[in-house]
């Protein structure tokens, strides 16, 4: 790339980090706190998030509060301006958007190979990674923090067998992330991905979502305001009869599949639509992934039956033994990050704030946290929420010496 | 109706040198020239997959060779979706002429695929006013007898710059309300000496394209320039008819808090009983988040309203003018214009003493669906560009007298009955006892 590319490219991702700060007022007041306090001067933080310029604003306030960072994005989460913009600002970005599974999983050793005292982690990625391969690490780490669903879940697990030797603070799992980032902010940003990528109407399409977790209620409540006939489908039957009274239809796939125009892989879980599926589904039908990963989708068996035929930008056909055709967007990947510019803006904002809140802890407190999964500081997360309010004209009702009484009356 | 190309990746964030190798400077033969052809055909064939109505009856009904060598200039935003109802007059025959209706939605890709299949296009992307009139007047000189036209723009200016050819003219199918409007008007003047169909005011237009086309992707388009998000947001809409209707409805249903603004005493009551907030700019305008302006007409958005705009306010257009939010107006009064983001240009107006405010103006005040956005979907403009291909169809067969005509009521069911067709969705055909007894009642009047 010339000199005048990379330029040029820094300068347009610059134009958009700079546009995304203005909407993360709680992010910046987060930051502020951290950098007064001086909670992670000389620290060495890991960010494994996909790259995009409101995470670009976490890492560039974290530099501001004197942290040294060292960021990495997989190949299908990079994005080349933010990229460009944070490696002029001197930023360390292990990515490369050609890098393959094994190509990624090298570059997250290389973010390991700068021994990151903290980590913040998606999908546990680099967590793992470090139990796996880098066990001396773990003694000198402070602690990580988990962004997602699908992180968690195997963290639980590890727990569970004595096997996560540090703390993790799960992020997704104070309702201030799974509330809005996974109900609003993923919901509307795969549904409109969807709709940018492919021009097509979604009013009256039948579109099955699989997974009634918070993406699930969001993509299906998003889908549905816009006109969609949604059906739902879901193992946890609790789950089920939600989706059933928040007006979805609910049904297995495999009594959906034979009329739905449109499939959502909202699970988080690796094959949730399998190849027998498939066979059930008409010609023609879209498929694409929210939330989780392209593992949801049967993209290996996909590929197994054709080369894929590129019909438009991001929107790939394959076509069965059968002579049935599958439309796939994003290649299976999450569309809204792939496809899309990620979560809105002010949704990342309550996420990003959460996690600066999580570096916090682990910066402030690492003597008394015991290895194991922890939640964000309650005191926190209603500070952020407050900022939040505050930032947008709204108020919460005072809480009154009345009011209080009356709370604990019995 | 446009589609910007390479929509919703990062990849639409190229910086400006990439986009000043995509002019029409490059020679014919060139490989970019080559890929510029198989991306605006693949654009081409996307649409077919969709337009189950515009592949089915009207191809049939165009197949009968009336439109065989009748001279059709189709001036609608001049993308993949245009380009396939321009492919279906000339496979009918016809001899089609294409110019764009706005000179910030010309895609590139797409007039080189038609001009490839020996389709003659006047127009080129990335153009300005200035080019845009000289494509529109270089359209009229080739005689068109008809028109598809898109706010009237081509025939008011062959009206007023080729008179004789005016004369000759012998029908107009126009698209929007805001061209219906401007025929109407000539008519009232009589000044219209050809029929002219309004496809607008056709159900299968109005209904859908309007509402529900403009609705979806209005928001899209505003969502995905600027990143943000819609639930919790405040959005005032400027316009309750059909677009504004559409707009405030999806808005409501994804999370927005909607208020209107309304003229029309009428809408106004309409836009009160669905739910919505209703009333002057004054009130409505502090405190948005969200401006979108959807009346048709033009400064909605003037300098009396910017000095209630809150700080960090995004505004947008979603009706036919480039000028319903006064642009000019608004660079006058600014004291600084910064570009930022790809489609987003910062005005700050006031003084830091008296208070600075930044207003974020998308896509210049142009269609912000089509000129930053994806376009309208491809089913909605199936039904329109079938509504705008079987009005040609009409005016090409059936002597009508000069003046504005609406497509005939059977013409439009036919269209939606097309539709139905298609997605398998079957009706039931009214019975006669199921009608209204008032044959019986006007009988019995008198005869007793």
């Amino acid at each position: 790339m010339t000199q005048t590319a990379k330029v040029a490219l820094a300068m347009a991702g610059r134009e958009r980090i700079d546009w995304a700060a203005r909407s993360m007022p709680a992010l910046h007041s987060a930051i502020q706190r951290l950098a007064k306090e001086e909670s992670v001067a000389g620290m060495r933080i890991g960010i494994a998030l996909g790259l995009d310029p409101k995470t670009a604003n976490l890492i560039i306030g974290l530099l501001n509060a004197r942290a040294l960072v060292s960021v990495y994005a997989p190949s299908e989460g990079a994005d080349a301006e933010v990229i460009a913009a944070l490696e002029e600002r001197g930023v360390e970005v292990f990515s490369d958007p050609a890098a393959d599974a094994e190509g990624n999983l090298e570059l997250t050793r290389a973010l390991l190979h700068t021994h990151p005292q903290v980590l913040v982690d998606n999908g546990a990625v680099v967590t793992r990674l470090a139990h796996r391969e880098f066990p001396e690490l773990l003694d000198t780490m402070l602690g990580a923090t988990e962004d997602t669903t699908s992180g968690v879940r195997p963290l639980g697990v590890m727990q569970d067998q004595g096997r996560l030797k540090i703390p993790v603070i799960a992020v997704n799992d104070s309702p201030l992330k799974y509330l809005f980032d996974n109900g609003y902010g993923t919901g509307q940003s795969c549904v409109m991905a969807l709709l940018d990528l492919t021009n097509l109407q979604i009013a009256g399409r039948k579109v099955l979502v699989i997974g009634y977790g918070w993406v699930g209620k969001g993509v299906a409540r998003h889908a549905a305001a816009l006109g969609a006939l949604v059906t739902v489908a879901e193992i946890d039957p609790t789950k089920a009869l939600q989706a059933q009274h928040d007006g979805h239809r609910v049904c297995a796939i495999a009594v959906a599949a034979s009329d739905c125009e449109v499939v959502f892989a909202a699970t988080g879980i690796a094959a949730a639509l399998t190849p027998e599926h498939l066979a059930a589904l008409p010609s023609g039908v879209i498929l694409c992934t929210a939330g989780g990963g392209d593992f949801e989708l049967p993209m290996h068996f996909l590929r197994s039956q054709s080369e894929p035929r590129n019909l438009r930008d991001q929107i790939d056909e394959y076509e069965l033994a059968d002579g049935r055709k599958v439309i796939v967007v994003a290649d299976g990947h999450r569309i809204n990050c792939t496809g899309g510019e990620g979560n809105p803006i002010e949704i990342m904002d309550l996420a990003l704030a959460l996690q600066v809140c999580a570096i916090e802890t682990l910066a402030q407190r690492s003597e008394t946290l015991t290895p194991g999964i922890h939640p964000v500081a309650q005191d926190a997360q209603s500070q952020i929420a407050r900022e939040r309010l505050t930032a947008t004209g709204a108020s919460t009702e005072p809480l009154t010496q009345a009011l209080k009484a009356a709370l604990v009356d019995w | 109706m446009g589609e910007r190309a390479n929509e919703a990746t990062p990849r639409a964030y190229l910086p400006p040198i990439f986009h000043a190798l995509g002019g029409p400077l490059l020679g014919h033969n060139s490989d970019f020239y080559e890929a510029l052809v198989r991306d605006g055909e693949a654009r081409i064939e996307w649409v077919d997959r969709y337009s189950p109505v515009l592949n089915g009856l009207v191809k049939q009904t165009l197949s009968d060779g009336s439109l065989r060598g009748k001279k059709i200039a189709v001036v609608v935003h001049l993308e993949a979706k245009t380009a396939f109802l321009a492919l279906a007059l000339a496979n009918a025959g016809a001899e089609v002429i294409v110019a764009g209706s706005n000179p910030r939605t010309t895609q590139a890709s797409v007039v080189a695929a038609l001009r490839e299949r020996g389709i003659t296009v006047t127009a080129e992307a990335d153009g300005t006013l200035a080019s845009w009139e000289k494509e529109l007047l270089a359209a009229a000189d080739h005689a068109p007898e008809y028109i598809i036209d898109d706010g009237a723009e081509l025939t008011m200016r062959v009206g007023m710059h080729r008179p004789q050819l005016y004369a000759q003219l012998k029908g107009v199918s126009e698209e929007t309300t805001t061209g219906t409007e401007r025929l109407y008007a000539l008519e009232a003047a009589n000044k219209l000496p050809f029929p002219a169909l309004t496809a607008n005011n056709a159900r299968c237009k109005h209904l859908f394209d309007n509402r529900y086309g403009t609705g979806q992707t209005t928001l899209q388009a505003l969502l995905r320039l600027t990143n943000r998000k819609l639930a919790g947001a405040v959005l005032t809409v400027i316009g309750y008819g059909y677009v504004g209707r559409g707009i405030a409805e999806y808005a409501k249903r994804m999370g927005a808090r909607v208020r209107i603004v309304e003229t029309d005493p009428v809408r106004a009551v309409e836009a009160h009983m669905d739910g919505q907030v209703v009333g002057a700019a004054r009130d409505l305008v502090p405190g948005a988040h969200f401006i979108v302006t959807a009346t048709g007409g033009m400064r909605a958005l003037g300098e009396p309203e910017f000095a209630w705009l809150d700080d960090d306010v995004v505004i947008a257009n979603a009706g036919h003018h480039d000028l319903e939010i006064d642009v000019e107006a608004l660079a006058s009064i600014a004291t600084r214009q910064s570009p930022g983001r790809p489609e987003i240009t910062t005005f700050s107006l006031g003084t830091r003493e008296s208070g600075e405010r930044e207003v974020h103006l998308l896509s210049h005040g142009a269609l912000v669906n089509i000129a930053g956005g994806s376009g309208h979907p491809v089913e909605i403009m199936d039904l329109t560009f079938s509504v705008q291909g079987l009005g040609a169809h009409h005016l090409v067969n059936t002597p009508l007298p000069p003046g504005v005509h609406v497509l005939p009521k059977a013409v439009d069911d036919s269209i939606a009955a097309a539709l139905l067709a298609a997605k398998d969705i079957r009706l039931d055909a009214p019975r006669p006892e199921q009608e209204d007894d008032f044959k019986d009642w006007i009988n019995g009047i008198g005869s007793s």
